[in-house]
């Protein structure tokens, strides 16, 4: 019998070390999902609601975060308002953020951007080519790309106070992009 | 299209250098005195910097013969048309985009950030388009949105036709100030 409960401990210490790995892949999943994770997101130029056009590019060497959002979301207004709050934070460290409408009709779109007014810019992406190339199917969805222009993290959950945010952020502005 | 060829061209550069680059373990002698060590290491480090600097030239150069290979093969000159944006003063207009058409169909929308209309502005040419169309006569709209006077929303068109013959085309969009009238001026010249 102690041989038994003997050869058992080290078994069952060899699960739970597995399930506590599994339990840890579980919860990095639901932050860190999608097949346009570790990739460099495609170039683009899009119109802003008020001001200049925008592109991406123009920020390489900045953190940039992409917020998707749409009238029809009833989380989305949570979530610009929750990014407004980091980028008042952070923005004075290098953060980009840029909220991007997938609204089908534009004049919502403005109405929408008019009436959740945020201090960075709201763009309009007509032709969905961003939110295309992201493969973007819920919203709100926020995209977190570092400093050499790949997403590092994308978020489609409905928790505008998730606190990895914050983590993430810092972890992008920590980062220094290397001198090619 | 020639990614694969630069990069196999860029691995046996860079596999033909490895072998001048690393230290050859003869080099570093246990009897030699530190000074003297110090010294080698020094010249080591920096035969290992002009090494990567040829390199890094190398590659540049590579780069650019590929880029002209590319676009002699992509844009053959007797099918070619080429369409640049120049901006003069621009105190009437500010460039936010331009849709370009070439015998009805659209060929290009561009959108304009600050940025690039400051580059404009200091001189620069950008080539909005390049592409390739058959021999003879054909049109070419090139419509020009953005603020113009008393920043009012402004959108004009422009066009051309022309006659495309054996050798490549070139088209320049340019968008000038018309003191007297108040005005932008847009025009299309047709660089023979």
């Amino acid at each position: 019998m102690p041989l038994v409960h003997a050869s058992s401990r080290p078994l069952g210490l060899a699960l739970c070390v597995l399930f506590g790995a599994y339990a840890a892949t579980a919860a990095a999943a639901t932050a860190v999902t999608g097949a346009a994770i570790a990739r460099p997101l495609p170039d683009f130029t899009l119109p802003a609601v008020a001001g200049s056009n925008v592109r991406l590019s123009e920020y390489l060497g900045q953190p940039v975060v992409l917020s998707f959002w749409s009238s029809r979301c009833s989380l989305c207004a949570a979530q610009l308002k929750a990014l407004d709050r980091y980028y008042d934070t952070y923005r004075s460290s290098g953060l980009v953020v840029l909220g991007i409408s997938v609204e089908d009709d534009p004049q919502r779109a403005l109405d929408y951007a008019h009436a959740h007014k945020t201090s960075f810019p709201m763009l309009l992406d007509r032709g969905k080519i961003v939110s295309r190339a992201l493969d973007i199917d819920r919203l709100p969805t926020t995209v977190l790309i570092d400093r050499g222009g790949t997403v590092r993290y994308l978020h489609g959950d409905d928790n505008p106070s998730d606190p990895s945010y914050v983590a993430q952020i810092r972890a992008l502005l920590d980062d220094r992009l290397i001198a090619p | 299209m020639l990614w694969p060829l630069t990069l196999v061209l860029l691995t046996t550069t860079a596999l033909a250098a490895e072998p001048a680059a690393a230290p050859s373990p003869s080099a570093s002698s246990d009897a030699a005195p530190p000074a003297a060590a110090g010294g080698a290491a020094a010249n080591g480090t920096r035969s290992l910097d002009e090494q990567i600097q040829t390199l890094k030239k190398d590659v540049v150069d590579l780069n650019k013969d590929l880029f002209v290979l590319e676009e002699e093969l992509l844009f053959p000159a007797n099918t070619q048309v080429a369409v640049f944006v120049s901006m003069d003063v621009g105190d009437f207009f500010a460039l936010d985009s331009i849709n370009l058409k070439i015998d009805n169909r659209d060929v290009s929308n561009f959108l304009y950030t600050p940025r690039d209309v400051t580059a404009l502005l200091k001189g620069g040419v950008q080539r909005l388009y390049v592409g390739n169309i058959k021999s003879g006569e054909h049109e070419l709209v090139a419509i020009f949105n953005g603020k113009g006077p008393h920043d009012r929303d402004y959108r004009r068109a422009a066009n051309v036709r022309f006659e495309k013959g054996v050798g490549a085309k070139y088209l320049e969009l340019k968008i000038t100030d018309h003191q007297r009238a108040q005005q932008p001026e847009f025009e299309i010249k047709d660089w023979e």
